[in-house]
């Protein structure tokens, strides 16, 4: 399996300005294959859709240790909407309390990979996802 | 924006993905008639990490100030073993990310090794139907002289820094004779006065008659912005002198020149790839045989 050909924007939003974990998953994703963008820290949902749609992504990674994962994630699909994206997929990375991820899953986000997954099963998912679109 | 506007935002983005991902048969397919005339086209070029993106953000900012549109295309490095790329010349360009009207989009150079990316030269032409005013090409970092882009923009911007140590090493290459406008970026840095001196000569040398350009040699910093606006006014300028100078006819076949080629290239390579590997048992001769005989399967 690979991510050969897919396009995926690791997004940095929130104020927190820690990135080690956004750059890390950058670089598996592109060792297992696929182009990836990154945006810098702290973006505006407004700003991450924009991006996504310009640069005609598969999938958007939010990489958020924050905690206003909630607001971010449903701000970022309304902003997809708006630009007739919602078929872009999101995936969210982080600090993500186990209360809210049925929340995220029912709004639509497509995989919730928090700290403690090793990053190999991260890729496995994502490129199963990513195969089904 | 309205919706609308918006909505055809999305539907260019996905055609220029489905011109960036074509394969060569397909590219073939699908070549709309040759453009009359085609957009301004601006190359940047230079090695890694002497500030190409950074200098695209400062003149871009400056190019859309009139409410004109911009497109830029900005080529990294695909790894030639996992096929996968970081795609990191966006984030060095912040001060126009955030405009509207400029359109950014990174693309990885997959097969290509000359600093361009697979299909450039169509995805450039793609360009041409969506109200953009000029189109900046950013070529992969290059070390040695990659002269493709030539064939490729109208303006063709090479960077160069302090820390490149004399001028020998860039004459050696010969990049010293590709490009319009020479640019000594991070001039804050020291020496770089004397790199500007040293190209400056070198540049002057040659004898320019009036009606040929007079390649220009500039020293630019992101620590002082002001340092854009001549280069700004000496792209316009080569702009200007082009209109009334250049030969279009030549200049289209050069383009061309460069696309059958770039097109041959990744055909050759296409095949390569799904050769079964027993093929390549036996003499270069016949395996070569072998290949053009694929190459004329259509
Ligand atoms: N001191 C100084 N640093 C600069 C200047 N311009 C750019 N840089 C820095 O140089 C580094 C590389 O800049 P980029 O704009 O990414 O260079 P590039 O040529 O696009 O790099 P590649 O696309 O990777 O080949 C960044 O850390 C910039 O902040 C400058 O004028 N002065
Ligand atoms: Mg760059």
């Amino acid at each position: 399996m690979s991510l050969e050909g897919k396009r995926i924007l690791i997004a940095k939003p929130g104020l927190d300005g820690h990135d080690v974990g956004a750059k890390v998953i950058a670089l598996a994703l592109r060792d297992a294959g696929a182009d990836v963008i990154y945006t810098g820290l702290r973006k505006s949902p407004d700003y991450i859709a924009r991006v996504a749609v310009d640069e005609d992504v598969d999938a958007v990674g939010l990489s958020m240790l924050s905690g206003s994962h909630n607001e971010i994630v449903s701000e970022t699909l309304l902003q997809l909407k708006e630009l007739d994206a919602s078929d872009i997929k999101i995936f969210v990375g982080g600090t993500i309390p186990k209360d809210d991820h049925a929340g995220l899953i029912a709004a639509g986000v497509s995989g919730i990979y928090t700290s403690d997954m090793a990053i190999t099963d991260v890729l496995k998912e994502i490129e199963l996802e990513l195969r089904n679109a | 924006m309205s919706g609308g506007k918006l909505n055809n935002r999305r539907r260019m983005s996905q055609a220029l993905s489905r011109v960036a991902n074509a394969s060569v048969v397909e590219t073939l397919k699908n070549q709309k008639e040759l453009p009359e005339e085609t957009l301004y086209r601006i190359g940047i070029t230079g090695a890694p990490g002497s500030g190409k993106s950074t200098i695209i953000s400062n003149l871009v900012s400056k190019r859309v100030d009139n409410g004109s549109r911009a497109a830029v295309v900005a080529i990294d490095p695909s790894s030639p073993l996992t096929k996968g790329s970081i795609l990191g010349d966006r984030i060095r360009m912040d001060t126009v990310s955030n405009n509207p009207n400029v359109f950014i989009r990174s693309i990885p150079s997959r097969r290509s090794h000359d600093g361009l990316a697979d299909n450039t030269a169509d995805l450039l032409w793609e360009m041409e139907g969506y109200e953009f005013d000029e189109v900046i090409l950013e070529t992969v970092g290059v070390g040695q002289a990659e002269y493709s882009v030539r064939a490729l923009v109208d303006t063709v911007i090479l960077v160069l820094l302090p820390e490149s140590g004399d001028a020998v090493q860039a004459m050696k290459s010969g990049i010293l004779e590709m490009a319009d406008i020479y640019v000594i970026n991070k001039s804050d840095l020291p020496g770089a006065e004397l790199i500007a001196a040293e190209i400056n000569e070198i540049v002057s040398r040659n004898t320019y008659s009036s009606d040929e350009w007079k390649p220009c040699v500039l020293s630019t910093s992101n620590k002082t912005l002001e340092s854009f606006n001549l280069l700004n006014n000496a792209i316009n300028e080569h702009r200007e002198w082009r209109m009334k100078s250049i030969d279009k006819a030549s200049e289209q076949r050069s383009r061309v020149r460069y696309q059958v080629q770039s097109l041959m290239n990744r055909r050759v390579e296409e095949l390569l790839e799904i050769m079964p590997l027993k093929e390549f048992d036996g003499h270069p001769k016949e395996v070569y045989e072998k290949l053009m005989k694929k190459l004329l399967i259509k």
